[in-house]
Parts: C-alpha cells; sequence; structure tokens
C-alpha cells in the first residue's frame, strides 16, 4: 500500500514540471487564443465581444484567407506528394544496397540538421537574380548553351524572378523537397530494414520483378510508417511558417501567404488580435481534421511478420 | 523521496521564475529624492550610441537636481515594449520604431507634446515649435495634440554616383521627360538604369506619392491625406501610376523585383544599376559595402511636365519619432529630456556623429554631413516645404492587404494604373467603414505657402 502511494507520489513529481509548462505555455494560451478569436482587439484597448465575427470575416476573406489555404493546400498535396515519392524511391534504392549507401544517407539527411531559416536564406540566394544566384547563372548558361546549337529558349526572361512574391510558392517545393526528403527517406528506410531478408529471397525465387517486390513485399509491411509519414507531412505543411517569412522579408502578401503567416502579420503588424486568434483556431482545427483524415484512409489491419 | 519532493519544487519554482522574465531591462530605482528618466531606443543602423552620449551630457548637467537618464537600446525594442505598455509601465520617453503609433493614440497611451511645443526650445527664447522645418510635426497630429515628435529628418529622393555620371556626361534630369532620356542612355551604355528593393514593393509608395505631387500638386495629396473617396482614381493620380509603371517596366534592373533592399542597394553601389529610389538612410546602411570611389549623391524626383505639382517641394517628413508614454513615471521631466535631446545644441552632432538630418531648421551644418546628405541640404534650402502621405500609418491593413500587393502588380505591368488605382480606392473604403480604425482629420498643405496654384 505505502509502495503504491510512493510510487504515486514519485509519478506526479516527475510529471508535473513538464504538465505545469504545457499548461502555462499551451493548454492556457490556447483556450486563451479561443477567447480572443471572439473578440475584437487591437491589442491595448479593452477587447470587445463580437462572437463569431471574426470567423464570418475570415471566411469570406476570399483574397486572404482562402488564397493562403490554397497555397498551404498546394505545398501540402505537391512538396508532400513528392517528398513522399522520391524519399520512398530513395530508401527502396538504399535498402536494396545501392553502391555508397552510407553516404548517401548522409547526403541526403544533411538538410535536416540546419535550421529551416538557414535552409531558406541558403535557397534566396540559390534564387538570387543578382550574379551570386547559382540556379540563375546555370539557366543563363543553359540558354547560351541552346543558343550556340541554334535552338530556341523557352520565352522566360532571365533572371527569373524565383523569389518574387508571385512565383515563391511554387519556388518553395523544391527547397520543401530537398529539406525534407532526407527525413522521410530514413524513416522509411528504418522500416524497410525491418522486413525479413527472406520474403525477398521467396519473391525472387518466384520471378518477382524488383517492382513487384516492393509493391507487394516492401510498401505493404512499412504501411504504418508510410502514414506517420503523410501526418507529419499534412501537419508540417499546414503550419509551415518560417520558410515563407524569411524568404519574403516579413512582409509576404496575398501572392504568398501561408496560414500562420496571415496569423503572424494579422496579430503583430496589424494588431488585429481577434482575427489572428481566429486564423490560428482555425489552423488547429484544420491540423486536427487532416490528421484524422489521414489516420482513417488508411486505417488497415496491420501486418504483422 | 521528501528530498526529491523539494528538490523538485525548487526545480519548478526556478523555472517557473524564469519564465515569468520578460526580459526587458528595469530602471534601477533612484537613490534618494532622484528621479531616474528611462529612455527606450530601437537600436538599429544608426546605434544608440549618440543617444547614450546625449542622455550622459544631460545627466551630467542635472546632477545637481538627481536626474539621471537610463538609455537603452535593442533591435527589438517594440517586442520588449509592448508588454510594458499593456500593463502600465512603460519607459519615460520611447522612440518609437515599429509601434503602432496611432493605436497608441487612440489608446490614450501617448502624452501630448502641444504645451512643450509653444514653450521655447532648449538655449533659445524661440517657441520649440517654430525651431522644427515646417511640416515635420504633421505626421502624428491630431485634434490639436501632436503625440510623437520626430528627433531626424528624412527624405526620399534619387541617388547616384557622381563619379560614373561624370565619366559618361549624364546630367541630372530636372524633368520626367528628362530623367527617361537619362534611363535610355544609361541602359545604351550597358548599365541597368534603376535598382529596385521589388521584395519590399513599398519602396515604390515613396516614389509614386512624390510622383502624385508632381502630377496633382498638393491638392492631390491632401485629397489622399483626407481618405477623400475616389481620391486614388483621379486623373490625376493615374497619371502618377502611369508614369510609376513605365519606369518600372522600362528602367528597373532585370530580376528587381526579387531582391531584397540589400540586394538591390549593393547592384547599385557595385555600378551594375545607376540609380535608386531610396531614403537618407541609404548612405549609412550601405556604408561598409560601398566601394571608396563612390560619390553618392542624390536629386529630387524631376518634374514633371504639365503637372500642377511644385517641383521645389520634396518628398520629406520628420523620422526617428520619440514619445512620452501617459503612464510613464515621469512625464514632465521625460519631455523636458525630449526638449534637450531635439535641441539646436545637439543637432550638428547628430551629423557628424550618425549621419542624420536634424529636424530642426538650420540645426544641420553642411559640414557636418557628408556630400550625399548636403544634396539633402541643399533641397531643403530651395524647398518652401516638405509632403510626406500618412495613409499607410493609419491603415495598417489596407497598407498590407492592399496597397503592397497592388503596388507590386502595378510595377510587374501585369494591371493597367485605373485598375490599380480602383483597388487603392476600394481598399481605402473597406479601411473607412470598419468603426475600429482611428482616422484623425488630416492636416492640409497650404498650397499658395507651398508654391502651388490652389
Amino acid at each position: 500500500m505505502k509502495n503504491r502511494r510512493e510510487q504515486r507520489v514519485f509519478i506526479a513529481v516527475f510529471l508535473s514540471p513538464a504538465l505545469l509548462l504545457f499548461t502555462v505555455l499551451v493548454a492556457i494560451p490556447s483556450v486563451r487564443a479561443l477567447g480572443y478569436s471572439l473578440r475584437q482587439w487591437d491589442g491595448l484597448s479593452t477587447p470587445k465581444w463580437v462572437g463569431l465575427k471574426n470567423f464570418a470575416a475570415l471566411l469570406r476573406d476570399t483574397d486572404l484567407f482562402w488564397a493562403a489555404l490554397q497555397h498551404n493546400l498546394f505545398l501540402m498535396a505537391v512538396g508532400g506528394a513528392l517528398t513522399l515519392f522520391l524519399s520512398l524511391f530513395f530508401a527502396a534504392a538504399l535498402h536494396r544496397r545501392v553502391r555508397g549507401t552510407a553516404l548517401f544517407r548522409v547526403a541526403f539527411f544533411f538538410p535536416n540538421v540546419i535550421s529551416s531559416v538557414a535552409i531558406a536564406l541558403l535557397w534566396v540566394l540559390l534564387y538570387s537574380t543578382t550574379n551570386f544566384g547559382v540556379i540563375n547563372s546555370m539557366l543563363m548558361e543553359a540558354r547560351q548553351a541552346l543558343a550556340s546549337l541554334g535552338l530556341p529558349w523557352p520565352a522566360v526572361d532571365l533572371p527569373f524572378p524565383f523569389v518574387d512574391s508571385k512565383y515563391l510558392i511554387y519556388s518553395i517545393v523544391p527547397m520543401m523537397v530537398w529539406t525534407a526528403t532526407g527525413f522521410y527517406m530514413v524513416l522509411f528506410l528504418a522500416a524497410m530494414e525491418n522486413i525479413p531478408e527472406t520474403f525477398y529471397e521467396a519473391a525472387r525465387l518466384d520471378g518477382a520483378s524488383e517492382f513487384a517486390q516492393f509493391w507487394y513485399i516492401t510498401f505493404p509491411l512499412i504501411r504504418e510508417v508510410f502514414t506517420v509519414g503523410v501526418v507529419f507531412l499534412v501537419i508540417g505543411s499546414l503550419k509551415l511558417f518560417d520558410i515563407v517569412w524569411v524568404m519574403e522579408n516579413q512582409q509576404p502578401t496575398k501572392e504568398s501567404h501561408v496560414l500562420a503567416t496571415v496569423l503572424y502579420q494579422k496579430v503583430f503588424t496589424e494588431y488585429n488580435v481577434g482575427y489572428g486568434s481566429a486564423v490560428a483556431v482555425l489552423l488547429f482545427i484544420l491540423v486536427f481534421l487532416a490528421t484524422l483524415v489521414t489516420l482513417r484512409l488508411s486505417r488497415k489491419e496491420a501486418l504483422e511478420y | 523521496m521528501i528530498r526529491l519532493l523539494g528538490i523538485s519544487c525548487v526545480a519548478v519554482l526556478s523555472a517557473l521564475a524564469l519564465s515569468g522574465c520578460d526580459a526587458v531591462r528595469r530602471t534601477p530605482a533612484a537613490g534618494g529624492s532622484g528621479k531616474v528618466i528611462e529612455v527606450a531606443v530601437f537600436e538599429g543602423g544608426y546605434g544608440i550610441g549618440w543617444h547614450q552620449k546625449v542622455a550622459a551630457k544631460y545627466s551630467a548637467m542635472h546632477a545637481g537636481d538627481g536626474i539621471h537618464v537610463d538609455l537603452w537600446g535593442d533591435p527589438r525594442v517594440a517586442e520588449k515594449l509592448k508588454p510594458r505598455l499593456l500593463r502600465g509601465d512603460p519607459p519615460d520617453v520611447i522612440l518609437l520604431w515599429g509601434m503602432p503609433v496611432w493605436m497608441l493614440v487612440g489608446a490614450g497611451k501617448l502624452c501630448s507634446f502641444t504645451e512643450a511645443l509653444n514653450a521655447p526650445g532648449y538655449g533659445t527664447h524661440t517657441p520649440w515649435r517654430e525651431l522644427f522645418i515646417p511640416g515635420t510635426l504633421d505626421m502624428y497630429a491630431s485634434n490639436g495634440g501632436i503625440y510623437a515628435l520626430p528627433s531626424a529628418f528624412a527624405a526620399w529622393t534619387c541617388w547616384y554616383d557622381e563619379r560614373m555620371f561624370g565619366e559618361h556626361g549624364w546630367k541630372i534630369p530636372k524633368t520626367w521627360t528628362e530623367f527617361d532620356g537619362l534611363c535610355k542612355q544609361i541602359e545604351a551604355a550597358g548599365i541597368a538604369p534603376l535598382a529596385f528593393q521589388g521584395k519590399y514593393p513599398a519602396y515604390a509608395w515613396n516614389t509614386f506619392f512624390s510622383l502624385i505631387q508632381r502630377c496633382g500638386g498638393l491638392g492631390a495629396i491632401n485629397r489622399l491625406n483626407a481618405l477623400e473617396p475616389g481620391a486614388f482614381s483621379h486623373p490625376d493620380v493615374v497619371w502618377a501610376a502611369r508614369l510609376m509603371q513605365e519606369m518600372a517596366v522600362r528602367h528597373f534592373q532585370k530580376g528587381a523585383m526579387a531582391m531584397t533592399h540589400t540586394e538591390s542597394q549593393l547592384q547599385f553601389v557595385n555600378g551594375q544599376a545607376a540609380m535608386i529610389f531610396c531614403g537618407l538612410w541609404l548612405e549609412n546602411e550601405m556604408k561598409q559595402s560601398t566601394p571608396p570611389r563612390f560619390e553618392m549623391r542624390c536629386f529630387n524626383v524631376p518634374a514633371v511636365e504639365g503637372g500642377k505639382g511644385n517641383p521645389a517641394l520634396f518628398n520629406g517628413e520628420g523620422a526617428e519619432w520619440i514619445c512620452v508614454p501617459t503612464d510613464a513615471r515621469n512625464p514632465k521631466e521625460a519631455i523636458e529630456f525630449c526638449r534637450y535631446l531635439v535641441s539646436l545644441e545637439n543637432a550638428p552632432d547628430l551629423g557628424s556623429s550618425i549621419s542624420e538630418i536634424s529636424p530642426l531648421r538650420g540645426g544641420t551644418p553642411p559640414s557636418a554631413v557628408s556630400p550625399g546628405l548636403q544634396c539633402v541640404l541643399e533641397m531643403m534650402k530651395n524647398a518652401p516645404g516638405i509632403f510626406t502621405v500618412r495613409l499607410h500609418l493609419l491603415l495598417l491593413e489596407w497598407n498590407n492587404q492592399v496597397l503592397n500587393p497592388a503596388l507590386a502588380t502595378l510595377l510587374r505591368g501585369e494591371v493597367t494604373p485605373e485598375v490599380f488605382c480602383k483597388r487603392l480606392d476600394d481598399g481605402m473604403a473597406a479601411a473607412r467603414a470598419n468603426p475600429d480604425i482611428i482616422i484623425p482629420p488630416s492636416v492640409p498643405y497650404d498650397l499658395a505657402k507651398f508654391g502651388e496654384t490652389p
């Protein structure tokens, strides 16, 4: 009896700091954000109760809220799909023991050890329209090479303004893929390495091609990890902030906004705390629903081996 | 177990104590009957060295009265001060960079300087108000109150390298046609005529409203400042938008719309582009990157032929705004410190120490500043006054969600000037309809006084 009570105290002692910090720094601010979303407040005067007015305004805001949501969804769909495809492809290739596996693993994972702000700044330089811009310099070289062969260059002016607000969301896709592929590749590879080699040996004896082995053995057996990867990507794409914020120099426009940058701009530069909090609440609901849907869609009995 | 519990409690309490710290510096309590004036300054490109020097001088002068100025600076001063303003514990003086001044005025958080301005300026018998360059006190004036004072002067001009111009025989344009011709000459020499800070379309806003004055005169500026319905769709403003668009499409450096301010300004000082429109901070901001042979100079936005505006006027305003919060512990002493900070005694040193022009008339002798800023002093000498627009400071949402994106589409040539102006008008109408936005009565420019025909 005494032992059980001691055990409970012991657990409580170890849980309480984390619980306290979570309550103070996450739970209470979240509930307060919900309260602010129902008020009109500039952060200085007395808040005014407005009910669902902020949500109504937000849902009517095609220029901002819906445009930002579209950008999030575009990044989720295109960036996410490309990331998943490439990470699966590379993981499968490494799993099948391509030469230099260790080197590739490190090289692909490398972007994950760099902070997202540094990555954004790095890509701003790569995309630069000045002499520093490696990508534009390469495109110009390519144009010259084509011209020397008498071939036409597509009707695109160079240097191309990749980080102009108008093109920014598209320009983020390669960066997102470059950054995220390594992480998901390692995640999938770890799952693949748990699959017993005997399965592949049996499949080979039956004459299964490499693709068939992947499709009928590898993928079904890593499906659970793949689902986790999809959930991560969905959450990451909806919560995206830092990259857009840095690449837009803290001044995104409706052409480049994502939900999190709308939230920040509304609260901290326009002092519309109510509207910004409404964005935060909707963002939470969206992330929650998207995760739920992803998990539901991929729900299948787990294969045991 | 009890020991473990004790250690845990200490750890949790320490964590809570630390989480309660908002990294805001507190003013040390003054000893005895003395008073400490806490001054918070934005620590940007100009640093805080000059302000500290003035604070130290003031403290030394008032040591007998027990007054001490405790001045601190921070690049993120606005973020640190917002919670203090909210809980009614602000510093005595704030250099207002990045603060929503009109919201603070609306919430009754700022003292008015009106009474202080009617009293003599530091070291003179002239009322302090009369020492300021006319127009520099208008930005935060409302219903007879003046809620923030400029501690420096800002202007919008076109910058160039005199050496490069001399080598090519290029002349400073007096009219917009000459400016267009000059751009063509520069382009023919294989140099981009104009660098532009495209990642911040707001940089075009100042050039745009300079052109509005050139085309439509101060009448057009007055209509904008008064938020008159249809002010942007007025033919004179559409004309200015057309000139702006033609300039951008024809003469901006390729890829400029994807360049940050530092990238584009580097293009300028490295000679890749011959000119750039910018504020007076340009020279100081690019000091480290400017080659020694570069002779930075500037000229006023050229006159537009057939325009109603007096071309001698220029786009200028107060800068580095200071204010005294109503909740300040020592508001009276704080205002007295402001009177000393923005005084003719300190004005020359502002120029020689940090290359800033004083907002006081004749406060900055030419010898105190660089040849680039001397051009501005020369402009000031020849101008009957300055003009500015405060729309973007009043309508924060309009600025972010309407003006900046609309400017980008205009500069890229994606919309006609008419559509651009209509967007600005529509956005302004929506803002006007919002009862939560404070729109103080504007201070109209007297056209006759500024050499324009009413």
